[in-house]
């Protein structure tokens, strides 16, 4: 053993032992350290993670991004988002030097007249550390403008005048504006919270609306420097509509005159339990118009005053209101159903002519009622109309006639062309809640002669205005039926097109033939028959109009309603109007309805530069939206009780 | 003869452990790294690996000085200890002499020497040389360790290069420090005087933290660091992500924390976020890996052919050790903030290079056991 000799100095014995306690040492401080973890954990785990999660709004700053507006066809801005600011006190800062204090409040008190000096004090005094104060909220920018010049003021040396204003800062938020109040309130809808699309158009493109928040974040380094970085919000879509706020006010102007005017007419209560316009072109189903009464103000949807007495409200339990609410907010023309009435007609008669089943040639023989299968049916002339062809059995609303025509037509046929109308389906149109009728219509199996007999004029099942308006269009323009929409164009915050949404023919409901005979018929329906109240002097014009007796059927209850277009030879508006319940002792005169449609078609049709193409006759001259002869009977002055 | 040959071969000893150790270490590391930096790197350079790759590029260049001290024989650098000693020291002097293009500051403060493409700090440098020099002198006199004078005169001689580098960076001092301690500690068999070293290092930390400036805001951060507004910014950031954390953590890369909000993420705090991530558990396993590697250490000092290999040992156990107790400390607002990294995992190149430098050493040390005699010795 040669190494043995070579003295080599080893590690003894004694320094093992102590390299062992510096190792048992460290093992000593790290579990120390673990425990320290621990301890840290177990008591501040819950605060800290809080302070975490803040902290995502603490040191970072969200920059919002800016909603997208909704203008209309023209770029009429009907939804907006501005720009409104919180005011932030950081008092740690303010009170950081005692020479900040005074001239901090003093700015604020003298920019901001709402805020309360004592306060201010109070805080500076009490609550000096707290860097979170939210002194006002939403003041908008012209009011923020003053105390940003103030602490920002220079003299001629670039010198802040007022460098002792700190600890004041400014948080950006958007707020919702609706320049038209209550203008198209159900279809544009409003949002809570901000960007959370309610109802309407807000609803239903709340994602295209909708941008991405930015970040504004920053860190210190080791040099205890503030560095900065900044991720750009991205602000949301603009919404283009095929709306046109010049008719959308014509409309609901009209409706609120109606309605001002038949207000406690026959019982106590509002001129009707519901009015609805829908205005489309029949050319491209964009929907031009679309109103409903009660309306509601967009920038204050949660107000009932309009509706009831302040005491009623106060009275009201949450969920009444909340159900007042949701009633004012429905948008009649796409969630309700009711039964149409007459204005089916014409769709029973193009289903009859387009197979084949019916024509000009026959005739039938109304004698005021129908017996079928032992239930009597009658026709709106109890004594009968006598023979009656096609045209005039439109031109009178004959159900007897009708009646008799379904029998040529079979049930095969009717319900199939109804479903080519679109009833019993959903449009698809781009608004939330679209009701959903395919209960509401009878299927082939389940048709019995009734219902063939009594759908044929309306009755007996049920379908929504906007159902009705897009298959109407159908019926005049050559048979082309477009998927109704109102959204035209989506683009960017910038201005640039992101997408445009052309009309959309999704099928051919009936011959060419067949939609020129039918609006040969409505034209003679204006001119000579039921809806010449309709008529717009010098315009010509077809149209149809409706009759639905509601359920219970004889108390009274009527659903009346007009649909027409203008001008004959090539339609370029369709208009549908419906009065639930009009506050009329004899409610079952679609007058109502007409007179409406007439009152708004006269301002809608120059205005969309469609020239009068007939000789002006002195017709329907001076009449109001009442129709000033008083057609209504039965005035009451609002005595009556409403049942 | 040939016969002797193969089994003398046998009986070569290779700390495999060890080895696996430090690349599991550095492995997770790279994870952690990713992990904790991708966020402000992409921010910052448009690439979330930036951090990562640069510590990739750290590590190979780091594993060649490991692999190659690893093949030398560790008693050759006896005759270097002095040298290293004095270029140490040369070079801490230089980085703070402001010469253009040869000095480059970071963080308020010059501490990397360019040097061609490379830049390092002379500071890590130090680490190493006083582990070098201190082992060589250790084993030259090893009956004066037995005399509080002895232990003096070591430590004197030391101070030069301490103070040089407390100057610039005083947690390196620190390190230093600790260090020598610690191999005097092993070397010399009394206790009692090293409580007095340990009361006169405490009292000269004091008065360091005294005399600098931006050090005392840092023990304002320590104690208060809800109050100290920026200063306490990175300690208390820390601290969220830690308690934030819970028993199993957020999961790996749900930190919210390194979202900007802690400075210096990838580097110095990362246990924070490890703590954030992975929670107390994970934390505790990374704690465990270390005493895994220390012990892994312990025994090859023990069992080292002689007494300067041991030494050596200890001086580089010290350093890790050191240097992670620091870490956690700071992290956990145990101590007041100072700049230590976390060995192995932490991103940083110098620190790094250094690091697997030791370890190239360390295996050195373990490579010259052999077995037959450590049989020995237990029969003794």
């Amino acid at each position: 053993m040669a190494r043995r000799k070579k003295p080599v100095k080893k590690f003894t014995r004694r320094m093992r032992a102590k390299l062992m306690v510096l190792f048992s040492g460290i093992l000593f401080l790290l579990c120390v350290l673990i425990g320290r973890l621990m301890y840290i954990e177990h008591t501040d785990g819950d605060k800290y993670e809080k302070k975490v999660l803040s902290m995502q709004s603490y040191d970072s700053k969200i920059i919002p991004y800016q909603r997208g507006d909704i203008v209309d066809r023209n770029g009429t801005v009907l939804a907006t988002s501005v720009a409104v600011y919180n005011v932030i006190l950081d008092c740690s800062v303010m009170t950081s030097k005692e020479e900040y204090i005074q001239p901090t409040i003093d700015a604020l008190v003298s920019c901001f007249p709402e805020l309360d000096r004592a306060e201010l004090e109070k805080y500076a005094k009490e609550e000096k550390d707290n860097r979170y104060i939210i002194l006002a909220k939403k003041i908008p920018y012209n009011e923020v403008q003053p105390f940003v010049e103030l602490q920002n003021e220079v003299d001629e040396k670039k010198n802040k005048v007022h460098p002792n204003i700190n600890g004041v800062w400014f948080e950006k938020e958007y707020k919702r504006n609706y320049p038209y109040d209550s203008l198209a309130a159900s279809v544009i809808g409003f949002t809570s919270s901000g960007d959370v699309g309610t109802i309407g158009l807000e609803n239903y493109y709340n994602d295209v609306l909708n941008g991405v928040n930015g970040r504004e974040y920053g860190y210190l380094n080791s040099d205890s420097a503030f560095e900065k970085t900044v991720i750009q919000a991205q602000d949301g879509n603009t919404l283009v509509c095929s709306l046109d706020a010049n008719i959308q006010s014509i409309v609901e102007e009209k409706i609120a005159e109606f309605n001002k005017k038949y207000k406690n007419n026959y019982y106590k209560g509002k001129g009707s339990v519901n009015t609805a316009v829908v205005v489309m072109d029949p050319n491209s189903g964009e929907v031009l118009a679309m109103a409903d009464y009660p309306g509601f103000d967009l920038n204050n949807p949660r107000d009932l005053s309009g509706l009831y007495s302040k005491k009623k409200v106060a009275k009201m339990s949450e969920d009444d209101q909340m159900n007042a609410l949701n009633g004012l907010w429905q948008n009649y023309c796409v969630t309700a159903t009711y039964e149409p009435g007459s204005v089916q007609k014409p769709f029973t008669v193009a289903c009859g002519l387009d197979t084949g089943t019916i024509n000009d040639k026959m005739t039938f023989d109304c004698d005021g009622h129908e017996k079928i299968n032992g239930q009597t049916v009658s026709c709106v002339a109890r004594q009968g109309h006598g023979v009656e062809t096609i045209r005039t059995t439109l031109m009178d609303s004959c159900n007897d006639a009708i009646m008799q025509m379904t029998y040529k037509i079979g049930k095969e046929n009717f319900s199939e062309y109804q479903s080519v109308f679109g009833f019993g389906q959903k449009t698809g149109i781009d608004l939330p809640g679209e009701a959903n009728t395919s209960g509401l219509v009878y299927s082939l199996d389940d048709m019995k002669a009734i219902d063939l007999a009594t759908n044929a004029f309306g009755q007996n099942y049920n379908c929504t205005m906007i159902q009705m308006a897009s298959g109407f269009c159908s019926l005049i323009n050559g048979g082309y039926y477009y998927q109704p929409h109102i959204v035209t164009k989506i683009t960017d915050a910038s201005g640039n097109t992101i997408s445009t949404i052309e009309p959309k023919v999704v099928k051919q409901t009936v011959s060419e033939r067949t939609s020129k005979k039918v609006k040969d018929y409505l034209q003679d329906v204006v001119s000579k028959g039921t809806g010449g109240t309709a008529k717009v002097d010098g315009y010509s014009m077809g149209g149809k109009t409706g009759t639905g007796e509601k359920q219970p059927r004889k108390q009274g209850k009527y659903l009346v309603s007009f649909m027409g277009f203008a001008p004959y030879d090539d339609p370029q508006v369709v208009i549908y109007c419906v009065v639930d319940e009009p506050n009329a002792a004899d409610q079952a005169h679609s007058y109502f309805a007409q007179n409406i449609s007439r009152e708004i078609l006269e301002e809608v049709l120059p205005y969309m530069n469609i020239y009068p193409d007939e000789k002006k006759t002195g017709r329907n001259k001076g009449l109001d939206v009442t129709g000033e002869n008083a057609q209504y009977t039965g005035k009451n002055d609002g005595t009556k009780k409403r049942e | 003869m040939s016969g002797q040959k193969s089994r003398e071969k046998k009986t070569t000893y290779f700390d495999y452990n060890l080895l696996f150790i430090i690349i599991f270490l550095m492995c997770f590391g790279l994870v952690m790294l990713y992990s904790s930096s991708s966020y402000t790197s992409a921010n910052k350079y448009g690439d979330s690996a930036h951090y990562l790759k640069l510590q990739i590029r750290n590590i190979l260049v780091g594993l060649v000085p490991m692999i190659i001290l690893a093949k030398i024989d560790y008693r050759v650098w006896k005759k270097f200890g002095t040298l290293a000693y004095i270029l140490s020291a040369f070079l801490c002097l230089i980085v703070m002499l402001p010469i253009p293009g040869l000095v480059r500051s970071s963080h308020g403060q010059a501490r990397w020497l360019n040097l061609g493409p490379f830049s390092f700090q002379p500071s890590e440098f130090a680490k190493i040389a006083v582990i070098l020099f201190l082992a060589m002198l250790i084993e030259k006199i090893p009956k004066q360790m037995g005399r509080l004078s002895g232990v003096l005169k070591v430590l004197i001689m030391i101070i030069p290069l301490v103070g040089v580098v407390a100057i610039n960076n005083l947690s390196t001092a620190v390190i230093i420090f600790g260090i020598a301690v610690c191999m005097l500690f092993v070397a010399s068999p009394k206790y009692a005087q090293f409580f007095i070293i340990a009361l006169c290092g405490v009292a000269l930390v004091v008065v360091g933290i005294v005399f600098a400036g931006y050090r005392s805001t840092r023990v304002g951060a320590w104690l208060h660091p809800e109050t100290a507004g920026d200063a306490g910014f990175q300690t208390l950031q820390a601290l969220y992500a830690i308690g934030s954390g819970k028993l199993f953590g957020k999961g790996l890369g749900q930190s919210l924390q390194k979202m900007g909000n802690v400075p210096e993420v990838q580097n110095d705090m990362i246990f924070s976020i490890i703590c954030e991530e992975l929670g107390l558990f994970g934390a505790v396993c990374v704690i465990l890996l270390y005493v895994l590697l220390l012990w892994r250490m312990m025994v090859i000092a023990n069992n080292a052919k002689d007494m300067y290999g041991a030494l050596l040992v200890t001086g580089i156990m010290s350093h890790i050790a050191i240097q992670v107790i620091l870490n956690i400390a700071v992290v956990t607002n145990t101590i007041p903030n100072t700049g230590v990294t976390l060995p192995f995992i932490s991103y940083g190149g110098t620190s790094l290079v250094f690091l697997l430098a030791e370890i190239g050493l360390l295996l050195s040390v373990s490579k010259g056991i052999r077995l037959e005699e450590i049989e020995q010795v237990r029969n003794d």
